[in-house]
């Protein structure tokens, strides 16, 4: 069998240096592969250093709630138990992945101290010589809740009087430089609105979508000789996840080391510093190797998923198709706490207002804290959902105007030298081209005068 | 914790201990999935695999399956070729390399798909306790499940003859996936009509449940679409559906008379 | 009851070891014999990265109670390749880009394996049966399969 992909097609660009390309078009083999069809691959579960306790953690039975009394008296009694952990034993119990790009404030506690955010909060962690006798102690911690009013809908968390989820930042919301939320405003759309043909308002909601990698999230950490620790991880980032542990455990990094890299899937999702920070405090309070990895059934209840996300987007168009106007408003719903989302959804006005020029454009994009499984990290997190809402919404003006969906992209496509609505000057763009070679690979005609359309149109004025 | 796996060499062994508190075993499956999550509720196995359960004979029409079989084992059997299509459609090879019939008669709906068969069949299941053995009608160990200490050794049931077996089974994807609906059936026909008919549906209800009434729509009548379409909504009326992770009970009740239809015409 | 003697024959190799009542024959093998080829990714049967051939057929291995099956035959990845070189299902795998992550590759090579020992020209339907318990989330199935039918052009070549 040969493996043969298909070689450049460079019609489009042949002014472009010509380019080297040895990589693109051949086939080449991955540098881990033979260790994978050997089954050599080391991941980090495939070490067994002697003395190896095992971690579980305790986690909320509760979407919100004040915590009154933790009573570990059971847990301690089952053989086998070496240690039950709570956010006293974790130096600086109370972080935020980001801090390290200067994201503020510190909002998510390792192990809960006082309340509760979410179902399947991590409240304690007990270590044990073996799994079972970690997981049926962890079952027997008992906690007392005092129940507090949740909320679970991104617009209900921005209404006057609802509860406040995260205590750290006040109210239900990410604040961007002094911000309520990532804002953009390009020229002026309600005059467009106003001069419009047609006025398009239409709405789009996602659900949370969970990575579900084969390998579940998890580290073990053996405590080295020279007092250092030397942490085996699935994280996808390494140095990130040494930088925040060093943080939390109030450590040099260079008392910490990573061996990792090697991920059984990611997709985003192990990138929250979940299970490293409260392992290293274990294997440092025990002196002896500590693993904890999460279950499939935690690795689907509370790992990060992709947020789910409310866009409403509201446009003005001309009679020819041409649209004028575009008013986003964006909601992430970042779960208990911020992780990654603060991020995510200024990626989201990144993207906005999809790949058009549109020369009047508005958008406001919420990063909302509400009381479900805290968000984070997946596959172009932000960008994802705001396309699916993007490119609905132009079907959907393509079929109110009895028009080709492919000739309205093609009309409102942005072009090299284009200015996009951040006031950045769009080079590169080449959608008009990608459209009409789908076009004609799929057999879907378009007259001449869109087949003479260039993303370089602009340039040749 | 577990603290004691039995691996019993003869039915009396596996009873005595299953009579003891064991939880009995077969391919492992369901026990052995509760026994990595910690939630099996038992600190005892008893493993039925060197029970001697095992084996597939055929006396005339009529075949006894051990309780140990695999799912492989029925669907590579040339006895129960008509069994063949429903296996495929169930788990995954490597499960039913596993799984066993006597283990899917326990197994939680909406899985359990050869039980809808057994259903359909009328099969006859044989179970030995601490007091000797008894033979129960599928039906009533559905329902019922064993006496504690009760051990299944096998099924009993009489291959359909050429042309009245019906079976099809609506899922999220074409293989491995538990049912949306289900649908097994015994049907003979004289002169272009229904003379009897045994339905069982499975995913549509908690435990694999007889289509009575749609049953009594078919006698009399051909098995023609506007018929099937009648049954099929009054099936409705022998269903009690939940939602889960792959279908809503909306839609499972929404479905269930197309997909009706469609095993009795033999539509994809 | 203590831990109980179990002797399997693992790759052509006798191997006697203790286990815990309850213990799985993934675990056994990872934690115990130290081949940690077969995976632990659901312990639930529900994702095939555990998959070994237990007396010939492939098995979730994280199903199987170690006591119960002392005295069987177990092949795993570690003794598939012979003398250091590459069998054609793996050959295939390694050049067909057939792995991402890894971490199914184990499973999916045994499930192939016990495929093509009892079917040795199989259709695209019948790789895609084979291999339908275990899950790939990097979704690479579409070169998986094309390389296990390459395995199998491979191995009637031979």
């Amino acid at each position: 069998m040969s493996y043969k992909t298909n070689p450049i097609d460079r019609t489009y660009f042949p002014d472009e240096p010509a380019q080297d390309f040895t990589v693109i078009g051949s086939v080449v083999r991955r540098s881990d592969a033979l260790g994978h069809v050997t089954g050599r691959t080391a991941f980090f579960e495939d070490i067994s250093p002697p003395d190896l306790l095992h971690l579980k953690t305790h986690r909320s039975a509760r979407h919100h709630a004040r915590i009154l009394d933790v009573d570990l008296t059971a847990a301690l009694a089952v053989p086998g138990v070496v240690r039950v952990l709570t956010h006293a034993d974790i130096p600086n119990n109370v972080f935020t992945p980001l801090k390290l790009i200067g994201v503020e404030p510190d909002d998510e506690p390792v192990l809960a101290e006082g309340k509760v955010r979410y179902l399947g909060e991590p409240i304690c962690a007990v270590v044990a010589e073996t799994e079972a006798a970690a997981r049926e102690a962890a079952a027997r911690v008992r906690v007392e809740y005092e129940d507090l009013p949740a909320v679970f809908d991104v617009e209900e968390a921005l209404a006057e009087g609802a509860p406040i989820v995260n205590e750290y930042h006040g109210n239900n919301y990410f604040t961007y430089e002094g911000h309520h939320c990532r804002r953009i405003r390009f020229g002026d759309v309600e005059a467009a609105f106003a001069a419009a043909d047609h006025v398009f308002q239409w709405r789009y909601q996602s659900a949370p979508i969970e990575h579900a990698p084969t390998e579940t999230t998890g580290c073990i950490v053996v405590p080295q000789p020279d007092g250092r620790l030397r942490i085996h991880s699935d994280t996808q980032a390494c140095f990130f996840t040494l930088d925040n542990t060093a943080l939390i455990l109030g450590t040099p990094f260079n008392k910490l080391r990573i061996v990792g890299g090697t991920v059984g899937g990611g997709f985003g999702g192990k990138v929250d510093i979940a299970v490293e920070p409260v392992a290293c405090v274990a294997a440092t309070l025990t002196g002896q190797p500590v693993k904890y990895v999460y279950s499939r059934y935690e690795e689907m209840q509370v790992s990060s998923p992709r947020a789910a996300e409310r866009i409403y987007i509201k446009d003005a168009v001309m009679a020819d198709g041409r649209v004028t106007g575009r008013r986003v408003t964006l909601y992430v719903d970042a779960g208990a706490y911020s992780r990654h989302s603060p991020y995510g959804t200024t990626k989201a006005a990144a993207h906005l207002p999809g790949p058009y020029s549109i020369p009047n454009v508005w958008a406001d994009c919420h990063c909302v804290f509400t009381n479900r499984t805290p968000s984070s990290a997946m596959r172009g997190f932000g960008v994802t959902i705001a396309d699916f809402a993007l490119e609905s919404q132009m079907d959907r003006i393509a079929r109110a105007l009895g028009m080709d969906p492919l000739r309205l992209r093609l009309l409102n496509a942005y072009r090299d030298g284009d200015l996009k609505a951040h006031r950045k000057v769009a080079e590169g763009t080449a959608l008009v081209e990608v459209i009409q070679k789908a076009a004609r690979m799929v057999g879907h005609e378009l007259p001449e005068e869109y087949l003479r359309m260039s993303s370089m149109d602009r340039r040749e004025r | 914790m577990i603290t004691a796996v039995r691996t019993p060499e003869s039915l009396a062994a596996a009873v005595g201990h299953a009579a003891a508190g064991g939880r009995l075993m077969a391919g492992g499956t369901v026990v052995m999935a509760q026994v990595n999550s910690g939630s099996l509720g038992y600190t005892e196995i008893v493993s039925l695999r060197r029970a001697g359960l095992g084996g597939i004979t055929l006396d005339g029409p009529l075949a006894r399956v051990g309780a140990t079989t695999t799912l492989t084992e029925v669907e590579q059997s040339p006895d129960l070729a008509f069994l063949r299509g429903a296996m495929r459609g169930l788990a995954s090879p490597t499960i039913r390399n596993q799984a066993t019939v006597g283990g899917n008669l326990f197994v939680p709906q909406p899985y359990g798909d050869l039980a809808v068969c057994l259903l359909a069949l009328d099969a006859t299941v044989e179970v030995t306790g601490p007091d000797g053995s008894r033979e129960v009608p599928v039906g009533v160990v559905l329902a019922n499940g064993v006496a504690p200490g009760e051990v299944v050794t096998a099924v009993r049931l009489a291959v359909p003859a050429p042309g009245t077996w019906f079976h099809h089974k609506a899922m999220r994807r074409r293989l491995n996936s538990a049912a949306i609906v289900a649908v097994a059936a015994v049907v003979d026909t004289a002169g272009g009509v229904v003379t009897s008919a045994r339905i069982a549906l499975g995913g549509v209800a908690p435990r694999p449940v007889r289509a009575v009434s749609a049953e009594s729509v078919l006698i009399g009548r051909p098995l023609e679409s506007e018929v099937l379409e009648r049954a099929g909504r009054a099936a409705r009326a022998d269903i009690s559906p939940s939602d889960d992770s792959y279908a809503s009970a909306w839609y499972r009740a929404r479905v269930l008379p197309v997909h009706l239809r469609r095993a009795f015409l033999r539509q994809p | 009851m203590a831990s109980q003697v179990v002797n399997l024959r693992v790759n052509e190799r006798s191997r006697e070891f203790l286990a815990a009542p309850g213990t799985s024959l993934l675990s056994s093998l990872r934690d115990t014999l130290g081949l940690t080829a077969a995976k632990r990714g659901c312990a639930q049967g529900g994702c095939g990265t555990c998959t070994v051939l237990l007396d010939g057929r492939a098995v979730m291995s994280c199903l199987v109670a170690v006591q119960t099956v002392d005295g069987a035959s177990v092949r795993t990845l570690e003794g598939v390749a012979r003398d250091g070189a590459l069998d054609e299902v793996q050959s295939a795998f390694l050049e067909g880009f057939a792995t991402q992550c890894g971490f199914c590759t184990p499973g999916m090579i045994m499930a192939a394996e016990a495929l093509l020992d009892r079917n040795p020209d199989p259709t695209r339907d019948e790789v895609v049966e084979a291999i339908s318990g275990n899950v790939c989330r990097c979704t690479g199935y579409g070169p998986i399969v094309d390389a296990i039918l390459d395995a199998a052009a491979r191995r009637a070549k031979a």
